[in-house]
């Protein structure tokens, strides 16, 4: 096991988070729809009230290339701050196009999303990397710059948005010390486990403390005890206020952590339940 | 301003980065801007002299030798009070003679003419507007005595000479080099736009990952843009001054050797009009750059 760095680093990377965990970031950014964030470990009640952080009324998504087959159909639901959520389904089941509807890289065929009280269907294409800035968004590939060390990763999210460098000096080894990779600013990414790339590609979707924080299959590439280490990582920035989406294949992991659970079945919604399971329907 | 900053670091990065085709585009736009500008000053020296030749339009009208004096006088009367005619002069045969001696360049022609002298008296017609020569020459034929007089008397419009053949001739040729000088920046220019485009265009897959992760992140359509229109201007520019050094170059060095070759052309122009050439040509550069980068832009980097 001492010989497989991948098995060690990702627990002396929880180690070295574990005692910031509890340490509040500074929620300058959080506005009145987070107010009501803050939630302890059990958020088991419905979310009824509160501001809806997103909505979909009636989405509806055809791709060209598949006109007879929605890659969403008729989808309807709201996502509250502070919210956890998992988003679950198979291949092809339409998680990705709910998530690139949320980014807009892509625009419903028809129905209406909102996001943070902003429609995304009549939004101009100028304002729309304002509304990125809202949102954090991490993938499976982690889409780490390989010429870029740690440090100036998270900073690029930073620079890039035109924020000073008093800002990026001051922020960057903060949101560092949180995903627990506060030793690793000067290293590349090929230099770090699988684990620790997610954490710095996390860092750097919280960097700009953005309201809502979207993950594409976070621990796809991990093994379980890494994944675990993401998910605590997660569970502490939503306990900040952010609201979490987390799409996700990992049966095990939605199962032991029984959070809202939203399940997709070739482009249907097929489920919406507080506390869910994985579940066999998808 | 920090962007701005940003966006010039960025856009040296991309010499270092992808070094030879940046090269190829300056010596593109360099050879391109190199020749239009050569056309440029060339235009401009040959406008120069087709104007100073206009200037020179005189009509000579050759008279008999044994012509009537009265008759001559009254001709020259008649010439003087037509439109567009400055002076008219009368040349006699010894004066033709003499102009004839200063100007020549071998002779030893006079010495084998034995004194005689062969030349023919002639009244010159100096006109104040150029455009009227083909006018005044028809009018000395018909509505004046000069027919009687004329050297040739079988066919006296033989004996009226004037400078409008060779400056007709002049003009069809400036009008091929126009032409021809025309279609070539045309094609430069469009080789220059490709060959940014082409820079720009390996840039952005250069950049492809960086580009993909500022669009995650929000970075604004300018931003992004930004460092390509960046280095296309610069390429463009540096492209655009090394064409208005060589020419500057050739200005001080080979200008004066062609002016010695043909020294009885002026092919003197003013510094100010050079002036206007280099910051035309710096100009022209700079927007070939910023079109070849857009066009790029348009095609490759999705926003």
């Amino acid at each position: 096991m001492t010989n497989d760095p991948r098995m060690d680093r990702p627990a002396r990377g929880r180690h070295a988070g574990a005692p910031n965990t509890l340490t509040p970031r500074p929620k300058n950014q959080s506005t009145s729809q987070l107010s009501r964030s803050l939630p302890t470990v059990e958020i088991n009640e419905i979310p009824q009230s509160g501001t809806p952080v997103i909505t979909f009324e009636h989405v509806t998504k055809v791709y060209p290339a598949q006109p007879n087959k929605p890659a969403l159909s008729d989808i309807s639901l709201q996502i509250f701050a502070g919210d956890f959520i998992f988003l679950v389904g198979h291949s092809g089941s339409g998680k990705s196009t709910f998530i690139k509807l949320l980014t807009r890289e892509i625009k419903p065929t028809s129905g209406k999303i909102y996001v943070a009280d902003e429609d995304l269907t009549t939004m101009r294409n100028w304002r729309v990397p304002y509304l990125r800035r809202n949102i954090g968004c991490v993938f499976q590939d982690f889409k780490l710059l390989p010429n870029k060390t740690v440090f100036e990763n998270v900073a690029f999210a930073l620079e890039v948005i035109g924020k000073s460098r008093h800002v990026i000096k001051t922020q960057v080894p903060e949101v560092l010390r949180l995903v627990g990779l506060a030793d690793k600013l000067n290293k590349y990414p090929d230099q770090l486990s699988g684990g620790e790339q997610q954490r710095v590609s996390i860092a750097r979707a919280i960097v700009n403390r953005p309201p809502l924080l979207i993950c594409d299959e976070p621990t796809g590439n991990l093994d379980p005890q890494t994944s675990r280490g993401i998910m605590d990582l997660l569970e502490r920035i939503n306990r900040t206020g952010t609201t979490v989406l987390v799409a996700t294949h990992d049966r095990d992991m939605v199962d032991n952590m029984r959070r809202r659970v939203i399940a997709l079945d070739r482009g249907h919604l097929t489920r919406d339940q507080e506390r869910g399971v994985y579940g066999s329907d998808v | 301003m920090s962007s701005l900053i940003y966006f010039i670091k960025e856009s040296f990065k991309g010499f270092t980065r992808n070094f030879s085709t940046a090269f190829g585009s300056i010596i593109t736009i360099f050879l391109s801007l190199l020749i239009i500008g050569v056309f440029l000053v060339g235009g401009v020296v040959v406008e120069h002299l087709v104007s100073s030749v206009e200037d020179e339009v005189t009509i000579t009208a050759y008279v008999l030798d044994d012509a009537d004096q009265t008759v001559i006088d009254e001709t020259m009367n008649d010439i003087a009070s037509m439109e567009g005619v400055q002076s008219v002069n009368f040349t006699n045969k010894d004066q033709a003679m003499e102009r004839f001696k200063a100007t020549t360049n071998n002779p030893e022609i006079i010495d084998q003419l034995d004194g005689t002298n062969p030349l023919p008296a002639s009244i010159d017609v100096e006109l104040s507007d150029p455009q009227l020569v083909e006018q005044v020459a028809a009018s000395i034929l018909n509505d004046t005595p000069f027919a009687s007089i004329a050297d040739n008397p079988a066919d006296p419009s033989e004996s009226i000479k004037y400078g409008q053949q060779s400056v007709e001739r002049l003009f069809t040729v400036t009008n091929y080099v126009r032409y021809i000088g025309l279609a070539l920046v045309v094609l430069l220019v469009f080789i220059a736009l490709v060959f940014i485009n082409n820079t720009i265009r390996l840039a952005i897959l250069a950049r492809r990952k960086e580009i993909a992760i500022m669009r995650l992140v929000g970075a604004s359509n300018g931003f992004i843009r930004g460092p390509f229109l960046m280095e296309g201007a610069l390429h463009a520019l540096i492209g655009s001054l090394l064409a208005v050094a060589v020419l500057q170059a050739l200005r001080v060095t080979a200008m004066p050797r062609i002016q010695g070759a043909l020294a009885f052309l002026s092919l003197d122009v003013s510094g100010q009009t050079y002036l206007m050439i280099y910051l035309a040509l710096i100009v022209a550069g700079l927007i070939i750059g910023l079109i070849g980068s857009a066009f790029a832009m348009r095609r490759y980097l999705k926003v």
